[in-house]
């Protein structure tokens, strides 16, 4: 009996260390990106308007460093340490906005024109969701700001989703492959043809990718890359 | 009638309380002899990063463990009514921390969830008389939620499936011998009802054994198989995920010893892995214990 006993606590000691919570990886590297978020087409002359960008380090997460704006034509447009861009001439200029995060500089610039009245790039976004595991997923999608100033998620009719996994949810992120910082939009319970989701406290040009994301198991579903 | 009745109700709970795993060389459609027992405390794990999706293909997760203490004994009431109790006395539920491989900070917390597991009682009716060549029995099996579910920072983990179940189950077998060696083999069919929201399941199985070491060693090779009607509510439903996750299928196939280091004691291990599924993790699991065999 001792002997049994010997065995079966050797066993128990055995589980004890391999039940531990231990480290899990992802590969969630991707190239730092500093991005211009104003969507404006025309700015009327004469006028100002303050541009925006963020920098995104080498995981996707936000960090705020100093920007350093430049027009590439002074006489029609200019732009000040903080970005508030001054409309002096009619014709086309190039807004860049540079970040040096230490070890690159990275820029993002975006075309303007100077005009007779200012026209907001309101055309909104779109992209194409894809399955990134053996799980269903397919479907086109646009991304709109509303009136209210929310965000509108609308899926067409190709949309299709597989129902079998417990606790999949949809999120806007900017690593394709994490939802650190990630917003959670909603848990998904449309799995095929046309829906949208309201989002709250996000702006247009904040997230670069769509992910779909199972909790219970921990893992990427598929996603989708904002354009 | 009434007092043989109530004799019997006694005696199903008494037994249940008194011998407080897996069946192992008990089960089958052999049933206990009147007074005779079964017991087996037995260590259970599961750990597993990957898992059948519902194409049956495999995809990765974070790595979880599920690790159980059970306690399982059988009774023998009459020489045709043995008593089932299996007990998940201790479980634990555990998941890895999710970290940046770029940042090596820590992206998703894991967790841990420790509790009392599921457990299942079970009446087994001998349908042959005892002796017989061919034994048949049928049992009735009642899964109760003694587990826990949705615990942990997500809602995640879980020690039970949080319902109730009805299983029926026919066994059916028959010993022979390969020279001077015993041998068994037997197979059942069973069909489980399951309440809030689960699919019902069908399971089939069988099992063959040859003892060895002049009845000291007994080994023994399964094969499990279950399916789902499909016929529950959605996953997103069903708050249940890991190996209990609704609508899990698999076909396993198991590997056992049973060793007897006296006439009634023994050790045993078991090795089993999926070959196939549906929702369910693509890892072997694995378990040992003692078990005390009064014949």
């Amino acid at each position: 009996m001792k002997k049994s006993l010997n065995i079966y606590i050797l066993g128990i000691l055995l589980t004890f260390f391999a039940s531990c919570v231990g480290d899990d990886f992802i590969m969630d590297f991707q190239e730092p990106e500093v991005r211009i978020t104003t969507l404006l087409d025309t700015l009327e002359i004469n006028t100002t308007f303050q541009f925006e960008s963020l920098y995104l380090n080498h995981v996707g997460i936000e960090e705020v460093l100093p920007t350093i704006w430049q027009s590439s034509d002074e006489t029609i447009a200019t732009i000040s340490d903080q970005g508030l861009v001054t409309a002096i001439a009619v014709g086309n200029v190039i807004i860049e906005a540079r970040v040096d995060n230490g070890s690159a500089i990275i820029t993002d610039a975006k075309e303007l024109t100077v005009g007779m009245t200012t026209v907001l790039d309101n055309t909104g976004l779109s992209g194409s969701a894809q399955t990134t595991s053996s799980y269903k997923l397919e479907g086109d999608f646009k991304l709109l700001e509303l009136d209210n100033g929310n965000l509108n998620l609308s899926f067409d009719e190709s949309y299709c989703a597989s129902s079998a996994l417990p606790g999949l949810y949809i999120y806007l992120s900017n690593n394709r492959n994490s939802i650190a910082d990630a917003l959670e939009i909603s848990e998904v319970t449309i799995f095929s043809g046309a829906h949208d989701y309201e989002i709250e406290n996000a702006e247009l040009m904040e997230y670069s990718f769509i992910v779909y994301f199972c909790k219970p198991f921990n893992v990427k579903v598929g996603d989708g890359e904002i354009n | 009638m009434e007092k043989l009745i109530r004799s019997y109700l006694i005696a199903f709970f008494v037994s249940i309380i008194i011998f407080l795993p897996q069946v192992s060389i008990a089960g089958g459609p052999w049933t206990k002899a009147k007074g005779k027992y079964y017991l087996k405390l037995s260590e259970w794990g599961l750990k597993f990063d990957s898992h059948y999706t519902d194409t049956g293909q495999i995809d990765p997760n974070i790595t979880t463990g599920i690790y159980n203490t059970f306690l399982y004994a059988e009774y023998g009431l009459t020489d045709r009514f043995t008593t089932i109790f299996n007990g998940n006395l201790f479980s634990r539920n555990v998941m890895n921390n999710q970290r940046s491989q770029t940042t090596n900070e820590i992206v998703i917390n894991g967790d841990a969830l420790n509790s009392v597991g599921d457990m299942e009682l079970g009446l087994k009716y001998s349908l042959s008389k005892p002796g017989a060549k061919i034994p048949m029995a049928i049992s009735v099996q009642l899964g109760i939620p003694t587990g826990v579910t949705g615990k942990g920072e997500f809602g995640t983990l879980q020690t039970g499936d949080g319902e109730f179940n009805q299983m029926v189950q026919f066994d059916i077998g028959s010993g022979f011998n390969i020279k001077s060696s015993n041998c068994y083999f037997s197979a059942y069919a069973a069909l489980n009802n399951r309440t809030n929201g689960f699919s019902e399941e069908y399971r089939t199985g069988a099992e063959l054994g040859i003892e060895l070491l002049q009845n000291k060693l007994w080994l023994s090779t399964k094969l499990n198989v279950i399916k789902s009607f499909k016929n529950g509510e959605l996953a997103t439903e069903v708050n249940s995920t890991s190996i209990f996750a609704n609508n899990s299928e698999f076909t396993s196939i198991g590997f056992e010893a049973n060793y007897y280091i006296t006439d009634k004691i023994g050790v045993s291990a078991n090795f089993t892995s999926a070959v196939s599924g549906r929702i369910i993790a693509a890892a072997p699991s694995y378990n040992f214990g003692v078990f005390i065999d009064i014949n």
